[in-house]
């Protein structure tokens, strides 16, 4: 491993050569990558392509088979106050007896010590979080009794209230109406605006273009990454969508059976 | 600790059992075989359709259905046993399914809900019917029953000669049936534990296809109790599937290696019992167990990274169907490795 | 946090069950053993206290509810309801080695034991998860199975030992209240302690760990070491409840509580104390019921007194139970009743031209093809809930039921026409899907329908939008004769 300069260090996200296979089945392959300050990126590609996956391992929520992530230059371990996470909303049991407060709440846990408990300053944090998103008036219902725009909007507030430098969001626009997409996109903007790092896993081609300034195309291998216009050619998307069978994945697979 | 160990002596406990005890013996290793290939052919469907856990629900929950037989009737007959096993079990599925249809409370809470109230309610009753006047149902002895005593019941007489102790003739009879069914209504049977929507939709009744393999279950079960008990039932009908789906992704395969295991595991277990003078019934789970441990060590040694096969990983963990289903090819490079 | 508050109220609790330990001894009796009193006598008896054994069966019954029921909230918020079934099988082999350990019924050496052979139980299951094909409900049945075969084969052994004090070894099976002593209590009053410190301490990383894993590990928490802290404690628990109902009722005290409590609050901490307090009344109503009837094992009925409270529960909680659930789609389906005939009026009025205020039944049983009899009944409805006055054979929308009908419709071809123009679907093909949506708008959506379609004024049919100014300001125009929805078009 090699170690990288001071000035490169400060970039919010740097990943380098992550392979990560699951259940010994490759599903990320030699994942290189460094993301600039202040952007709002894209990760675009086909089911099973790893895009949850990378997050999940740059989060070391997977463990990596090879390679490093750093975040603002250091491991995860050492930085995760400085990270937000908007998991998919299937992830979590939606009868669970929690209401709103609660969950938005929990975006203020990695702030506070162990077995300590949220000052009124979390409170106000966590309201004011709610205000952004339109939920303050639901603060005190049961999470199952939301729309599912209104969920994501309560997680998006609960990341919001971590008040981190970078954002990891996992399809946050998925089974969400037409209004939340755009309350929810022009969040996103704002964080940009104010210097945060967004990562925003998102499966619609069609809008992927319009949201965001920086696309990173993923099928196992990272096909492309740079500015939207750069990146968004018939030819990396032919690449990325097309090419399940194709040669590059089948040699990928070889070498990678032989290394792991 | 020495004295709970006793020495290994080659002739009293692998030599004896056959040259003094031959019958005894040979009926005990006969119906541990035959409860392990019964329980085990529908434990392979139990574990396809991720229900293993159901088999220790039902298993728990007859004991109600017996005594309420046995307090309605005043005796107890095969026919009568095998009713009220049934009715208790599709009660029980009944009622876990009622919970957690009609309420947020989860499958696993309303399993676990179900069978332990029928268990108790079967306890009490048990208890209550006591004072009134014998039975002859025993709690412990549904709980882990005494293969050793199979021997001693009074044989059946067919025509002048001696058929066998009832409890091994019912339950060859039992086994014997299941495997008709099995083989007869394999592609039912598989169409609707692998794929249910698709079942569905050329016409299957899945919902009767499931009540049917749960009354199988309950009869299984109930003919397994004098022999082996409700808890060790449950490793009869978990363990020899577990063991064959290690080694093979193959359902034929499987079927024939669970009825393997559950005669290898009876026959050392026999001998385990004689040796360490424990219980036979736990002896023969106790060697099937260490079995698939075997056959776990064996696989991980030999396992290899997977092709990459454009699933979502997240899926193809999670999803039963999907996992069974959508990669055919792959398997079948594991399933010939350990050799069957 | 309410955690903590939870905690601080058990105080005085555990100080009182305390008190039943230490309290003067006045005479000897099993609780099983009174056989010749009558109903009245035991009842009395029971709540006099003076048995030693009784006290220490109803403390210990009231503990192994508390730390049953903390525990259980867990397991059934986290989906493991039936990992408690395992865990209490997968102890018994440690039950045996901890009685060859010093071979007596030594309750510490028995806890040692079994605890450690519980967490190796979930331990074997997780491995079995992680690094085979199979699924959870197949680890956890056999861990439950090969551990318990282990422990019935060393129980068996052990029977066999010269030597040693085996009585009531057997019982780890039903388990039996009454032969608790002072140190199994004490063990449970620890338990309960532990369970009920750590919850409050820690409460917010259990909390955020069991509801959201993934996000637990994201903000830097160790997210295993608080599963297998939780296992843990469920190990204690489980262990120290064996003596009292056994091995097989152990996961309906953990299960049965905590998921009566999930049906009546939404709130974890409330759901922590409603599973305390019903685990408690289980123990002491199992322990009163079982002293006072002949012959009845403490733990079943202890069980069984669990389940008629989840019964309860199941069906009379306010939110979630099944009665609300029928009651409110009752009341849904009866709403949805009468604005159709709300709905059916409107149009009749509409078809002549709004010329009149009042509607006859026959005209209504007409429109809507059904007898003069379920379009009186209908209109019986309307009135009963102030939607319309009756004179004789003709009827009249009152203001309130005017203001419903015109929303009805207003919805219904608001809908339409969004299918009609946003969707692209035929008009022909909107009618079906708008009588289910039209009573399901609420008016915000109406307002956003609104803008999006232009404010247009008539459905893909071709009929008249009722607006705004037809709904509020109706019963004044129709009494002035003037026909209601043709004002000029609003911008």
């Amino acid at each position: 491993m090699n170690q990288e300069t001071p000035a490169e260090s400060s970039a919010p996200l740097e990943v380098h050569d992550v392979s990560v296979a699951y259940h010994k089945k490759l599903v990320l392959y030699g994942v290189d990558l460094s993301v600039p300050t202040g952007r709002l990126v894209g990760i675009i590609g086909p089911n099973g392509a790893g895009k949850s996956t990378l997050i999940k391992a740059i989060m070391g929520i997977m463990p990596l088979s090879s390679g490093w992530v750093k975040i603002f230059g250091k491991p995860y371990a050492k930085n995760c106050h400085r990270v937000g996470y908007v998991p998919q909303r299937e992830s979590v049991d939606w009868d669970f007896p929690v209401n709103v407060m609660d969950v938005v709440l929990m975006g203020r846990y990695g702030h506070m010590g162990l077995g300590r408990r949220p000052s009124a300053g979390d409170r106000d944090i966590a309201r004011a979080c709610l205000e952004k998103v339109n939920m303050l008036p639901f603060a005190q219902r049961q999470i199952g009794n939301l729309s599912g725009g209104q969920q994501q909007r309560v997680f998006l507030a609960r990341a919001l209230a971590q008040e981190s430098d970078l954002y990891l969001m996992d399809e946050p626009f998925v089974g969400v109406d037409a209004a939340t997409e755009a309350a929810i996109i022009t969040l996103l903007r704002d964080l940009k605006e104010n210097g945060k790092t967004v990562l925003v896993v998102h499966h619609d081609l069609a809008t992927a273009r319009e949201y965001f300034d920086m696309l990173m195309l993923l099928n196992m291998r990272l096909l492309a990454f740079g500015p939207t216009e750069e990146v968004f050619t018939p030819e990396n998307l032919q690449n990325t969508y097309g090419g399940r069978l194709n040669i590059l994945s089948e040699v990928v697979q070889i070498v990678g059976e032989t290394k792991l | 600790m020495s004295a709970l160990i006793p020495a290994f002596d080659f002739a009293q406990v692998i030599v004896e059992p056959w040259t003094e005890n031959l019958s005894a013996s040979a009926w005990v290793v006969l119906m541990g075989a035959l409860v392990g290939t019964a329980c085990g052919l529908v434990g392979n469907y139990l574990l396809l359709r991720r229900m293993a856990l159901v088999g220790d629900a039902i298993s728990h929950s007859i004991l109600p259905g017996l005594v309420i037989v046995f307090l309605v009737f005043r005796h107890v007959s095969t026919p009568l046993m095998f009713l009220g096993a049934i009715g208790a079990g599709l009660l029980t599925v009944g009622i876990i399914e009622f919970i957690h249809r009609q309420t947020r409370v989860k499958a696993d809470a309303a399993t676990c809900i179900a069978f332990t109230s029928l268990f108790a309610l079967g306890v009490v009753m048990l208890s209550m019917a006591e004072t009134t006047g014998p039975i002859h149902i025993d709690a412990e002895c549904v709980l882990y029953g005494e293969i050793a005593f199979v021997p001693l019941e009074p044989p059946v007489m067919l025509g002048g000669h001696e058929l066998g102790p009832p409890s091994v003739i019912r339950m060859a009879g039992v086994t014997l049936v299941l495997i008709i069914l099995v083989t007869v209504f394999y592609k039912e049977l598989l169409l609707t534990s692998f794929d249910p929507a698709l079942a569905r939709s050329m016409g299957l009744k899945t919902g009767f296809w499931h009540y049917a393999l749960m009354a199988a279950l309950s009869i299984v079960v109930v003919s397994s109790f004098e022999a082996v008990g409700a808890i060790l039932a449950v490793a009869m009908l978990i363990v020899p599937a577990m063991f064959a789906a290690q080694l093979t992704f193959h359902l034929p395969t499987r079927l024939v290696l669970t009825a393997l295991h559950a005669a290898v595991s009876s026959f050392l277990g026999f001998h385990l019992a004689i040796w360490l003078g424990c219980s036979t019934a736990a002896a023969m789970v106790v060697v099937g167990a260490i079995l698939f441990l075997v056959a776990w060590a064996l696989t991980s040694i030999r396992r290899k990274p997977r092709l990459f096969e454009g699933t979502d990983q997240q899926s193809s963990a999670f999803d039963p169907i999907q996992g069974l289903v959508s990669k055919p090819n792959p398997d079948k490079s594991q399933a010939a490795t350990p050799s069957c | 946090m309410k955690g903590v508050a939870r905690s601080n109220k058990a105080w005085p609790l555990l100080a009182f069950l305390g008190w039943f330990c230490f309290a003067p001894m006045a005479q000897a009796a099993r609780i099983s053993d009174i056989t010749e009193a009558d109903l009245l006598e035991r009842t009395l008896r029971f709540f006099s206290f003076t048995d030693p054994s009784l006290r220490y069966a109803l403390a210990g019954s009231m503990l192994l509810g508390v730390a049953c029921g903390l525990m259980g909230t867990f397991l059934v918020v986290r989906k493991l309801a039936l990992m408690s079934d395992a865990l209490s099988h997968a102890v018994l082999p440690g039950v045996a080695i901890g009685f060859l350990w010093s071979m007596t019924k030594n309750p510490l050496a028995i806890f040692i034991g079994a605890t450690v052979a519980g967490l190796l139980g979930a331990a074997t299951a997780q491995a079995i998860t992680s690094t085979t094909k199979h699924k959870e409900d197949a680890a956890l049945g056999f861990v439950l199975a090969g551990f318990f075969a282990v422990g019935v084969c060393l129980l068996t052994m052990i029977q066999n030992l010269p030597g040693g004090n085996k009585s009531g070894l057997d019982k780890f099976m039903f388990g039996q209240a009454a032969a608790m002593g002072r140190e199994d209590v004490l063990l449970l009053a620890g338990v309960v302690l532990v369970c009920a410190a750590a919850i409050g301490i820690f409460y917010k990383e259990f909390l955020v760990t069991s509801f959201d894993p993934a996000f637990a590990r994201s903000s830097g928490l160790k997210v295993q070491i608080f599963h297998y802290a939780l296992i843990l404690m469920l190990a204690f628990a489980i262990v120290a409840s064996l003596q009292a109902v056994g091995v097989v009722l152990v996961a309906a005290m953990l299960v049965i509580p905590a998921s009566a409590a999930f049906l009546l609050t939404d709130r974890l901490p409330a759901m922590l104390a409603l599973a305390a307090v019903f685990g408690m009344l289980s123990g002491a109503l199992g322990s009163f019921f079982s002293f006072v009837g002949r012959n009845l094992p403490t733990g079943p009925v202890m069980v069984l007194t669990a389940s008629a409270v989840f019964a309860l529960a199941l069906f009379l909680a306010p939110r979630h139970g099944i009665l609300a659930k029928w009651w409110r789609h009752r009341m849904r389906t009866r709403r949805v009743q009468r604005e159709n005939t709300l709905k059916a009026v409107y149009r009749v009025l509409e078809d002549e031209g709004f010329r009149s205020e009042s509607v006859s039944l026959r005209e209504l049983a007409e429109h809507r093809r059904e007898t003069l009899e379920s379009s009186e009944a209908a209109i019986k409805t309307l009135e009963h809930h102030g939607f319309a006055t009756r004179e004789g054979a003709d009827f009249t929308l009152t203001p309130p039921g005017w203001k419903r009908a015109c929303e009805i419709v207003r919805n219904h071809r608001l809908w339409e026409l969004y299918l009609n123009h946003a969707a692209n679907i035929p008009a022909d093909h909107v009618h079906d899907e708008a009588e289910e949506i039209e009573h399901i708008l609420g008016e915000e959506n109406v307002r956003q329908l609104e803008k999006r379609l232009n404010y247009a004024r008539r459905d893909p049919h071709g009929k008249l939008i009722p607006g705004l100014e037809d709904i509020h300001g109706a019963g004044a125009r129709f009494l002035s004769g003037n026909a209601v929805g043709f004002g000029p078009p609003r911008p």
